[in-house]
């Protein structure tokens, strides 16, 4: 979970942009991502951000998230190749048995193929460049271009930044709590689903009661620092750099000349 | 009852905590495993129950090698009461709570019921049964996580801080209880950093110092040790800190850890000196 | 010269515990002077907690109940002033490390109340270097907070309330999940506060040994009265009064005043091992011989 969302320190350009340039880019992305329907043109995309990822020099801290996203990208296109019946077909798992008209179980087409590796693609790249902009980006400098930029309310995104904070804390009581209750010869290792489920009732409780206490006093210790009363300063303020403005015209280049060729269908 | 030998333990990410430990624990025992913040002491305690497993050595638990034995398992033998009653309080009275431990252990509905009756009255909370334990004080949930270990019968007791955090009179109703069940014959193993509390219990000491075992000897002779003391960032007990400045006084104080023992030993020096007093 | 802190008649019960016999807090009267360094103890349940909450003003404001009374912070009432306008007079911090710190980091951890407060960021930057100088956590400023030692975190958030520039600090058990190291830590931060920048310092606390060597007086709670408002040399000539309330006295007065009932110790009754040498050595004549 963590490193999806820990910043990383080393001091690229990647880094050194305001938050705001990233979080452009991250749309960039996502918006042409919605409008290709080519899977090479969508792997293009994804591997962009590998090589920003590179640039940034956190590539290797990157990479178990990456993992990740192309084994959940794999599994969703096994599980939706079989249902698209459309095109030609290459290939049949099982030949011979015929059910209603259909003939063969397990049968990929090749718009089928063509479709689903395109889907898996465009969720690799709306997933993966999320990581990368919280790997470069300080969580406080987000907050303050969230709330004086983009308007969200200060409560929001203090709301979304404690509880990251939160996440070693809870995950350290959430060890202690299993430890308390095997030691009182509770089984963790139910094969049953259900009895599964059930296991979790004894660590989710106290979480769950120890979670709201940590809440109450965090929340009395604010409002005894005036948490809330109005506006606020920041002592951290982004500026917009010439380097951002300059990535910000690529950008807008990008995406307008993604989007002009794409409709005129000479890409994607 | 306890017997380690030659135990080193290594976290996966390759910290070493406990360095070539040995030592043993016969039954009965009142042990207080001291040192500062990060010598292991909770590491080593973990290593009873098998939440921890040696990474070198053996830890036999009763005879039961604990690296093949699994926590539910040596849960029969070995009470663990931790340091914070809300980390395991989940049920929705008090009587479902202390019998989770029992029922755990397949006991039959009986006997589980009996246990039950006979912790909670141990600790005082037979009119408490149909409460919800969430709603007590700090200092019921604390006697609820006792009664939930009592219920279990362990032959021996691991308390990891029983009285931080605590009240302090609550704190020392709870060590009056374990006093009792070591009168009954329970080995008790326990950690603290209130010197006093160690003074008053136990009747040995074991310090633990950057994984290794500095001191293993009984309770007045560790605090009269006051150079290895300070090398682990301890306090022996305060009477122990006053006598231990009279140390190059020709008269032998000997080692006193309680008032009494210290003013026992003042009136010795009066008897022996009577013409030194009341200027 | 005014009382920075002034309690009128104070009552307090929590929401459905109207008719129970005895209040969270029954008819407190009180006055803390500017500089003073008191310290508040009791058994559990003696109101201890609550009481602080409504010096820091999350009583009346956030927690319900039947309040009476009156509480003056500054001449300020309690009633119609905003916690945060109090934070500015009071700084309050708690017992569970972990819970009062918001920030990721020890700088965003400290700025975070003045940010609250709308400080300029210049200023901002000024106190924060003199908060974290103040309480010798200088080096600490860049730092992870999830890596802190428990005493850390609290040195951290008392330098995070300090830099609101409140004139009193108030702290309800801020060692009670701390080591002896992180406990000595906390209190001789307190205790140069309160010397060096003349903060009036009220302290809760279970460990009587500690509070009877640092403050310069201490009340006594019990089920929500106050029983005793005195100084620790004349609470530990009293030790029936401590033990009534399930409280011990340190072992060295016990020990002297043992020794004294039977005739061997002439000196007054001492509160720290060091004034117990110093008049056993007297009592005893024990100068004539070299000292340790």
């Amino acid at each position: 979970m963590s490193v999806v969302v820990e910043y990383i320190a080393k001091g690229s350009f990647v880094h050194r942009l305001n938050p705001l340039t990233k979080l452009f880019w991250s749309v960039t992305l996502m918006t042409l991502s919605f409008f290709f329907r080519d899977p090479r043109m969508l792997a293009g995309l994804f591997f962009s951000i590998v090589a920003v990822a590179y640039m940034a020099g956190i590539l290797k801290e990157m990479w178990p998230a990456f993992k990740g996203l192309l084994i959940v990208a794999g599994l969703f296109i096994l599980f939706q190749i079989f249902f698209i019946a459309d095109g030609k077909t290459i290939l049949v798992l099982i030949p011979g048995i015929q059910i209603g008209h259909v003939k063969g179980i397990g049968r990929i087409t090749d718009q089928g193929l063509w479709g689903c590796l395109a889907m898996g693609a465009r969720m690799m790249v709306i997933a993966a460049s999320f990581p990368v902009l919280m790997g470069t980006t300080k969580i406080k400098d987000l907050v303050v271009v969230l709330v004086e930029k983009l308007k969200i309310p200060y409560t929001y995104a203090f709301m979304f930044v404690t509880s990251l904070r939160f996440i070693p804390t809870l995950m350290q009581e959430m060890d202690q709590i299993m430890q308390a209750q095997c030691s009182r010869g509770h089984r963790l290792d139910e094969q049953n689903f259900f009895k599964k489920f059930l296991s979790l009732c004894p660590l989710a409780i106290p979480l769950i009661v120890t979670s709201v206490k940590k809440a109450e006093r965090l929340a009395i210790s604010m409002e005894t620092r005036g948490f809330g009363i109005g506006a606020r300063t920041y002592l951290y303020r982004n500026d917009f750099r010439p380097i951002d403005i300059m990535v910000n015209i690529a950008l807008t280049f990008i995406l307008a000349t993604g989007l002009f060729l794409n409709l005129k269908g000479i890409i994607g | 009852m306890i017997s380690v030998n030659n135990l080193s333990f290594k976290y996966p990410s390759g910290v070493e905590v406990l360095n070539d430990i040995s030592f043993t624990i016969p039954k009965g025992a009142f042990v207080a495993l001291i040192g500062q913040n990060g010598a292991g002491k909770t590491t080593l305690l973990k290593q009873f129950n098998s939440l921890l497993r040696p990474t070198t050595g053996r830890v036999l638990i009763a005879g039961i090698d604990t690296s093949s034995a699994t926590t539910g398992k040596l849960a029969q033998k070995v009470g663990f009461l931790f340091q914070n009653p809300d980390h395991q309080i989940f049920m929705a009275n008090v009587e479902r709570e202390i019998g989770f431990g029992p029922k755990n252990l397949g006991l039959s509905k009986t006997e589980v019921r009996q246990r039950v009756a006979r912790a909670a009255a141990a600790v005082g909370l037979t009119p408490y049964l149909t409460e919800n334990p969430l709603f007590l004080s700090k200092g019921q949930r604390q006697r609820v996580a006792f009664a939930s270990v009592l219920a279990m019968k362990p032959e021996i007791l691991v308390l990891d801080e029983p009285t931080t955090g605590q009240d302090y009179q609550e704190g020392l109703e709870i060590m009056e209880m374990v006093k009792e069940l070591n009168e009954q014959g329970h080995t008790i193993v326990f950690v603290t950093h209130d010197m006093e509390l160690v003074a008053r219990y136990a009747k040995r000491v074991i310090v633990l110092s950057q994984g290794r075992i500095l001191l293993d000897d009984s309770c007045h002779n560790v605090f009269y040790q006051p150079a290895i003391l300070r090398e682990t960032n301890l306090f022996p007990p305060q009477i122990a800190k006053l006598i231990q400045k009279f140390a190059k006084q020709p008269f032998e104080f000997g080692k006193p850890l309680s008032v009494d023992e210290a003013y026992q030993e003042f009136l010795k020096y009066t008897e022996s000196e009577p013409d030194v007093c009341c200027s | 010269m005014k009382p920075v802190i002034t309690i009128e008649k104070l009552s307090f019960s929590y929401p459905g515990y109207s008719d129970v016999a005895t209040n969270a807090l029954q008819d407190i009267s009180l006055q803390v002077a500017a500089g003073e360094f008191v310290g508040i103890t009791g058994p559990a349940g003696a109101g201890k907690s609550t009481l602080v909450l409504c010096m820091n003003g999350i009583i009346p404001h956030f927690q319900e109940g039947d309040f009476q009374g009156k509480v003056l912070i500054n001449n300020r009432d309690t009633f119609e002033t905003t916690c945060a306008e109090l934070s500015l007079q009071i700084g309050s911090v708690f017992q569970d490390p972990e819970a009062q710190i918001v920030a990721p980091t020890v700088e965003e951890e400290l700025a975070f109340g003045l940010e609250n407060m709308a400080i300029a960021p210049a200023e901002i930057e000024r106190r924060i270097s003199e908060a974290l100088e103040l309480i010798g956590i200088a080096h600490l400023r860049l730092r992870s907070t999830d890596e802190l030692s428990g005493g850390q975190k609290q040195r951290v958030s008392i330098a995070a309330v300090i830099a609101l520039r409140p004139q009193i600090l108030i702290l309800d058990e801020p060692t009670s999940e701390l080591d002896p190291i992180g406990t000595m830590e906390v209190f001789e931060v307190l205790k140069k506060l309160n010397q060096e920048q003349h903060l009036t310092i009220v302290v809760v606390e279970q460990k009587v040994n500690i509070l009877m060597e640092y403050v310069g007086r201490l009340l006594i709670l019990k089920n929500g009265a106050l029983v005793a408002d005195k100084s620790p040399r004349e609470i530990v000539n009293q030790p029936n009064l401590l033990e009534s309330i399930g409280l011990s006295a340190p072992p060295v007065s016990q020990l002297a005043d043992r020794l004294k009932t039977a005739g061997l110790y002439t000196q007054e009754l001492p509160l720290t091992v060091d004034e117990a040498y110093d008049g056993l050595t007297k009592s005893f004549a024990f100068a004539k011989i070299e000292r340790v």
